[in-house]
């Protein structure tokens, strides 16, 4: 890449990754992006939809190795590379291409790409009814729970924030409000699952 | 610890979660901690309360850690793609270059291209193909279609055809002057027969008496004899005729002698023959000791004949008979075939030793030998018939 950094093996990649490293990270993106991209374009996506893919793909690579529950048994670029097919065939099977033949030319491997895309549908799946239950919460529960669980910010500065009289109110105020995150998240999944 | 503690007393449930999100943030140490671990190991529905607040928490925070990785990765993207930009600046100087519009038909049929390239690429190649099948296949098609056997062609000459010829409706009425009833019907097919010995008999080519009814031969001086077939080599195209007619008297000695061996290659030869209703001569060479598709029963000869002519004499330069004309290959030109006269002496041979009571008399001799050509037909000519087939 040019940028005199050195450059990581795929066990450093992870615990690199692993520690929030973010260069790393970004490095990795860069090392695996035109794989990804070149499969992609092969098979009538445009670039756009290929970025898409490679950041859902990363993604999918990224929660799991900061969960600490990855299993690699191959490269990471032949993980990347199986999610990253899995992902773009589940696209163009929406997209109604029944028929049109993939063209790749890497052997189907044994990488656990299939459970962990299946395990990223499930939390994919959890935190989009998240975020549907934040829209619908309202002020000022949503600013107030995205303060502290999104952006981590302490109580004491949520209290200044929100202008709460004293951190008692505030920490009664989130209480209230998680309270009713709960029952509109529960209330969702319960809704999901009756499907 | 108990219920009636007053630290229990004094927590509302928000206390509570607040203490749960210390507790889950790793913030809660010391003795509050030593409490409510054990308070959450003591009692189960405490434990379920906690459960359900993790539950909900950590979905909370995984989700902000999933926004903040979105960003990340968007903000990785972003540098890549203001690189690429920055590099076409570098390259042409110019930051703002005019980006390449494809319009949304052209991207839609790349798409497809690049999606259907190898389907259509398999498409193109059945196409091709077919059209080759196809060609080669009408060829094969025309090439079969011939009007003929195998380009063979027997030379047995249709008469109806010329019904419509005045000359020939002439001779007709000409003929029932002489009381040959039969002669007023047209005869079917006609070809060219000669004389085999003095006493009646004649050569002619199978193919020519197929199917007759009745045969009648017409000598060079208008002369009807009826006559009967006596023996067929339908392999060989030979017939044998015998005159059957109170009129006639015999023929005169024959001047010519039957070759019974081969002939050479290159041997000067001609024929006479009835094609139409006056003799005709025609010459060529021997092309060949095998006729059509190597059949050694016949010989090739490079002699123009045409239908009418089956069944007429093949001789050589010296006047010995050679050969019985039978057919012709359509598309070769000057490719006409005849049965050889070893068959036809064999023939003879077999007949003979089967009726010794009907004598076989062959001439020995031969008066044409050392004969310019036009005397030789001149004796010839006698002893050469039309072969006129009813049905």
């Amino acid at each position: 890449m040019g940028k005199g950094q050195p450059s990581y093996t795929d066990e450093e990649f992870v615990t690199a990754i692993r520690r929030g490293d973010d260069r790393a990270l970004a490095q990795l993106y860069r090392l695996h992006l035109p794989m990804v991209s070149h499969f992609v374009l092969q098979n009538s996506g445009t670039e756009d939809e290929a970025k898409d893919v490679y950041q859902e793909g990363v993604m999918v690579f990224y929660e799991k190795v900061r969960d600490g529950s990855l299993e690699l048994s191959c490269q990471i670029k032949t993980y990347l590379y199986a999610v990253c097919r899995r992902l773009w065939l589940k696209r163009l099977a929406e997209k109604s291409r029944f028929g049109s033949r993939l063209d790749d030319h890497e052997p189907y491997l044994e990488t656990g790409a299939e459970a962990d895309l299946a395990e990223a549908e499930e939390r994919d799946r959890r935190f989009a009814l998240m975020g549907e239950a934040l829209e619908q919460i309202g002020e000022p529960c949503k600013s107030l729970l995205e303060g502290f669980y999104l952006l981590d910010r302490s109580m004491q500065q949520l209290t200044a924030d929100f202008g709460y009289t004293n951190a008692d109110n505030a920490k009664n105020q989130k209480y209230k409000c998680l309270v009713r995150l709960k029952k509109l998240f529960f209330s969702h999944y319960k809704e999901e699952e009756s499907y | 610890m108990g219920l009636n503690h007053p630290l229990t007393l004094m927590m509302t449930e928000a206390d509570y979660y607040a203490l749960f999100d210390a507790y889950q943030s790793g913030k809660l140490v010391g003795t509050e901690r030593a409490n409510l671990e054990r308070r959450l190991t003591a009692d189960p529905s405490f434990a379920q309360r906690y459960y359900d607040f993790q539950e909900l928490t950590t979905t909370l925070t995984s989700y902000g850690e999933r926004l903040a990785t979105r960003q990340k990765l968007q903000a990785i993207q972003a540098e890549i793609d203001a690189e690429e930009d920055a590099e076409t600046t570098i390259e042409t100087g110019n930051p703002n270059m005019p980006v390449m519009h494809i319009s949304p038909i052209e991207r839609k049929l790349r798409e497809f291209w690049g999606a259907h390239r190898a389907t259509m690429a398999v498409a193109a190649s059945v196409a091709i193909m077919a059209v080759f099948v196809t060609l080669l296949g009408i060829e094969w098609w025309r090439a079969s279609k011939s009007p003929s056997l195998y380009g063979y062609t027997v030379l047995r000459r249709e008469v109806e055809r010329i019904k419509r010829n005045q000359r020939a409706m002439g001779r007709a009425i000409n003929q029932i002057d002489g009381t040959k009833s039969e002669a007023a019907n047209q005869s079917k097919f006609s070809g060219t027969g000669f004389a085999l010995t003095a006493d009646g008999y004649l050569v002619t080519s199978y193919h020519v008496i197929q199917g007759a009814d009745s045969l009648l031969v017409e000598s060079r001086d208008r002369q009807h004899y009826h006559a009967e077939p006596v023996f067929t080599d339908v392999a060989h195209d030979l017939a044998i005729l015998r005159i059957r007619d109170k009129d006639f008297t015999g023929f005169k000695r024959l001047p010519y002698s039957f070759k019974r061996g081969q002939s050479d290659l290159g041997e000067k030869v001609y024929t006479l023959g009835y094609p139409r209703e006056d003799l005709v001569f025609n010459d060529g060479s021997l092309s060949a000791r095998s006729g059509f598709e190597g059949d050694t029963a016949f010989y090739q000869v490079s002699i123009p004949v045409n239908p009418g002519n089956s069944g007429g004499p093949l001789l050589d330069d010296r006047g010995n008979l050679i050969g019985v004309v039978s057919g012709r290959q359509m598309d070769v030109q000057s490719a006409a075939f005849a049965t050889k006269s070893s068959y036809l002496m064999k023939l003879v041979d077999s007949l003979a030793a089967a009726s010794p009571k009907e004598p076989y008399n062959l001439s020995r001799t031969n008066l044409l030998a050392g004969t310019s050509r036009p005397q030789q037909i001149r004796k010839l000519q006698d002893y050469v018939f039309v072969v006129k087939v009813y049905e």
